[in-house]
C-alpha cells in the first residue's frame, strides 16, 4: 500500500508540471491551430535564464518567475509576430508550413544556447534541491511539492484572465471561431502573436519550476516537446481543461507503470494510455468536461 | 519574389554548397586523413568533448614532427549519439573522404554500427570507448578495441567485495541500452559467482525525471550493495533521490561512464561522498605521460579529464603508431600494424589479444574509486590506492 501511495504521488506532482507544459501547447494549438513543435525548446530557454540568474544573480529559481515569463512571452510574441502569422496563407507544397517552421524554430534555439552554454549538463544547486518531508512513511519532494502548488496558481490565475478580462475573451473567441471574432472586431493578428508568447510564457513557468528538480542542457527541449504533444492530443486538442487531465493522467499512468512494469517501460506505458484514448475516447478527455 | 532575384539567390546557394564540399586539394595531398567519429552534440556531448579536446592535444604533439614526412588530419563526424547517425558517418568518412582508417566511438550502440560499416568495408577501425561486450564478440577482424569491455569494468570492485565489503544482497539498475544491459548481465553472473543474491534487477528509460518508483522497490527490498550503469546526469539524479527516500545500503557502486565525470559531483554535490565507481584510469598511475597528460589537459582547457579522455589521447598515440609502423597505407597494411601493436600509452600498455569469444581486445587492470571529499581517489587495488576507502557507507541521516 505504502508503494502504491508514494507512487501516486509522484505521478500526481510530475503530472501537475505535465499540465503546465500542456495548457501552453493546447492554448497556441486552440487559438493558431498548429501544432507547436518548438515547444519543449522554448522551456529549455526560459531554463536557461533561470539558470543564469542563479549562477550570476544569485536569484532563487522561483523568484525568476517574474523575468521568465515575461522574457518568453516576448521572445514568443515576436516569433509568432515574424515567424509564424506570415506565413498563413502562403502557397506551399506541404500545407502545415506552420507546424514546418516551428521544428526550425526548435532546432535555432537548441543550436543558439548549445553555441552559448555549451553542451555541458548544468543543474541548480539551492539549499532546498535536496529537501523532502514525509507524511507518514511518503516521502514528498519539496522542490515537486513546490512547483505542483505553484503550477496550480498559475493555471488558476490563467483561467481567470482567460474568463474575466477582454484580452481573455478575444483569446477564447479567436479559438472559437475566427471570421466571426475579427468581425467582432477583435485585433485576430494581435490575438494570435499574443497566444503564442502566452503559450511559451507558460512553458516558460513550467521550465523554471523543473530545473530545481531536474537538469539542462541544449538537447533537452525534444523530449519535453514529445510530452506536450501527447497531452495536448489526449485532452482534447485546444481544451485547456482537457490538458490539465492529461497531463495529470500521463503522470499518474507513467508512475504507475514504472512502479509496477518496469521502469525501462516508462514512456511506453504513457503511449499506450495515450492509444487506448484515442481508440475508445476520440477527442480526448475534453469529452468529460463542460468547457 | 520575382523571378530574377529568385535565381540570384539560388545561385548564391549552389555557389555556398559547391564550396563547401569541394575539398582543398592542396591540403589533402599532405595529409593522412584519419576519420573520428564521436557524440559532439546530443545528450553524450559531454563525453563527446572530453575526447575529441583530448584527441586534439594529442594530434598537436603528434603533428610537431607528423608521420613519415606527413602530418595527420583528423575528420571529424559527429554521431549525435544515434546509432543511424553514427551508421551514415561512417558512411560518409569511408566512402567520400576516403579515411584510412577510423577512430573513436563512444556510445557502445553507435559504436556498434561503425563497426558494422568498417567491417563490410574493410577498413580498420581502432574504437576507444563503446564498450559493450558483443562489439569484439563478433570476429570482426578490422575491429580493434582499446578500453576493456564493459563486463570487465567491474573486476576491481568484485575483488573489493570478496576482501572488504562482503555484501549479501545486491540491486542492479541499468539503462536499458547496450551498454547497460550487457554490464548488468555480467555483473548478475560475476554475482552469482560470488555468492551475492540479486534482489531486484531493473532497466531505465535514460532522462527520466523521477526515479522514486523505481527507488522505493530498492527501498523495501533493502540491498546491501546497490549497482548503477548510468550516465552522468541520470547518476545524479539516482543518488538524489536516494538520500531523499534515505535509501541506505551498505555501499553505493558506480558502474563506470557517468560516476566519473567531474560534472558528476558538480551536479549531485555533497550526496556523490563516499559513492564508489568503477574506473578505468586515474591520473596517479605509473604509466607514461599519464601525469603530464592530465595536466596539460587542465592548463589548455581549464578542467578536468578522466578516463574517457585518457582514452582518447592513446588512441591518438597508438593511431600514430601504426601509421609510423605500416608499410602503406592501404586498409590491409594498416590493420596488420594494429594486430602487431604493443606500446605503452598514458593510458596502459596497448597490444590487441584474442580471448574467451573476444578478438583483438586490449586487456587492461581496472580500479576501483571513491568521491572523497569531492575528490575522486582510487582505492582499490592496495597497490595503486591514493588513500584509504570509507566504508560502510554513512546512513544519509548521520551526515
Amino acid at each position: 500500500m505504502f508503494i502504491f501511495i508514494q507512487t501516486l504521488v509522484a505521478g500526481v506532482l510530475i503530472g501537475g508540471l505535465y499540465a503546465l507544459i500542456g495548457i501552453g501547447m493546447t492554448l497556441i494549438m486552440g487559438v493558431m491551430g498548429i501544432i507547436n513543435l518548438a515547444h519543449g525548446q522554448i522551456m529549455m530557454v526560459s531554463m536557461y535564464i533561470t539558470l543564469v540568474c542563479f549562477n550570476y544573480f544569485g536569484m532563487d529559481p522561483y523568484l525568476s518567475l517574474v523575468i521568465t515569463m515575461p522574457a518568453l512571452f516576448i521572445i514568443g510574441y515576436y516569433l509568432g509576430k515574424y515567424l509564424l502569422v506570415p506565413l498563413i496563407g502562403r502557397e506551399s507544397i506541404l500545407p502545415e508550413n506552420q507546424v514546418l517552421m516551428t521544428v526550425g524554430i526548435g532546432i535555432c534555439l537548441t543550436e543558439i544556447m548549445r553555441f552559448i552554454f555549451t553542451s555541458n549538463y548544468q543543474s541548480v544547486r539551492t539549499g532546498y534541491s535536496n529537501k523532502a518531508f514525509s507524511l507518514g512513511e511518503v516521502s514528498f519532494n519539496f522542490p515537486l511539492v513546490m512547483a505542483f502548488f505553484l503550477a496550480i496558481i498559475i493555471t488558476v490565475l490563467l483561467f481567470l484572465f482567460l474568463m474575466k478580462t477582454d484580452i481573455g475573451r478575444a483569446i477564447r473567441a479567436t479559438a472559437q471561431d475566427k471570421d466571426a471574432a475579427v468581425l467582432m472586431g477583435i485585433p485576430q493578428r494581435k490575438i494570435t502573436y499574443a497566444t503564442y508568447g502566452l503559450g511559451a510564457a507558460l512553458t516558460a513557468a513550467a521550465g523554471t519550476l523543473l530545473l530545481p528538480i531536474y537538469y539542462l542542457f541544449p538537447d533537452l527541449g525534444g523530449q519535453f516537446t514529445l510530452k506536450a504533444f501527447v497531452i495536448t492530443i489526449l485532452g482534447g486538442m485546444g481544451s485547456t481543461v482537457g490538458a490539465i487531465l492529461g497531463g495529470l493522467t500521463l503522470g499518474i499512468f507513467e508512475s504507475l507503470g514504472a512502479t509496477y512494469i518496469s521502469m525501462g517501460l516508462k514512456d511506453a506505458v504513457g503511449m499506450v494510455i495515450f492509444l487506448l484514448v484515442l481508440i475508445f475516447v476520440p477527442g480526448g478527455l475534453k469529452r468529460f468536461t463542460k468547457i | 519574389m520575382s523571378r530574377f532575384k529568385l535565381t540570384v539567390w539560388l545561385g548564391c546557394f549552389l555557389l555556398l554548397g559547391t564550396m563547401m564540399m569541394t575539398p582543398t586539394p592542396a591540403l589533402a595531398q599532405d595529409t593522412i586523413k584519419v576519420g573520428i567519429i564521436l557524440p559532439l552534440t546530443g545528450e553524450k556531448a559531454n563525453f563527446g568533448e572530453i575526447e575529441w579536446n583530448s584527441f586534439k592535444m594529442a594530434l598537436d604533439e603528434i603533428n610537431k614532427t607528423g608521420v613519415k614526412g606527413k602530418k595527420i588530419e583528423l575528420l571529424r563526424e559527429d554521431d549525435t549519439g544515434k546509432p543511424d547517425i553514427a551508421r551514415s558517418a561512417a558512411e560518409k568518412l569511408l566512402t567520400k573522404d576516403n579515411v584510412v582508417m577510423l577512430g573513436g566511438g563512444y556510445g557502445s550502440s553507435e559504436t556498434y554500427a561503425i563497426a558494422g560499416v568498417a567491417q563490410q568495408k574493410k577498413i580498420p577501425f581502432l574504437i576507444n570507448t563503446g564498450s559493450a561486450d558483443n562489439i569484439t564478440e563478433q570476429g570482426w577482424n578490422y575491429i580493434f578495441r582499446l578500453n576493456p569491455p564493459v563486463s570487465e569494468y567491474d573486476d576491481a570492485a568484485q575483488n573489493f567485495y570478496k576482501e572488504v565489503a562482503k555484501p549479501k544482497t545486491a540491486a542492479i539498475l541499468y539503462e536499458n541500452t547496450l551498454f547497460g544491459t550487457s554490464g548488468s548481465k555480467d555483473f548478475e553472473k560475476s554475482c552469482k559467482a560470488a555468492g551475492i543474491q540479486i534482489l531486484i534487477k531493473e532497466g531505465y528509460e535514460h532522462g527520466a525525471i523521477d526515479f522514486k518508483p523505481l527507488l522505493i522497490k530498492v527501498k523495501n527490498a533493502k540491498p546491501d550493495l546497490i549497482y548503477m550503469i548510468s550516465y552522468v546526469m541520470d547518476a545524479s539524479l539516482l543518488m538524489r533521490q536516494s538520500m531523499e527516500l534515505d535509501i541506505n545500503p551498505r555501499l553505493f557502486v558506480g558502474g563506470g561512464a557517468g560516476f566519473t565525470l567531474p560534472e558528476f559531483y558538480r551536479n549531485t554535490g555533497k550526496t556523490a561522498e563516499g559513492v564508489f565507481s568503477a574506473d578505468l584510469w586515474i591520473p596517479t598511475l605509473p604509466n607514461p605521460g599519464a601525469k603530464e597528460y592530465y595536466n596539460n589537459y587542465k592548463k589548455i582547457y581549464g578542467k578536468d579529464t578522466e578516463y574517457h579522455g585518457a582514452e582518447a589521447y592513446s588512441a591518438m598515440y597508438v593511431i600514430a603508431d601504426i601509421l609510423k609502423r605500416a608499410k602503406s597505407f592501404s586498409p590491409e597494411d594498416i590493420r596488420q600494424a594494429l594486430a602487431a601493436t604493443d606500446i605503452m600509452t598514458a593510458f596502459g600498455r596497448v597490444k590487441f589479444i584474442s580471448y574467451g569469444k573476444k578478438t583483438n581486445q586490449n586487456k587492461l587492470p581496472v580500479y576501483l574509486v571513491q568521491w572523497i571529499k569531492g575528490k575522486l581517489e582510487c582505492v582499490w587495488p592496495k597497490e595503486f590506492a591514493t588513500t584509504n576507502y570509507i566504508f560502510p557507507h554513512k546512513s544519509w541521516k548521520e551526515r
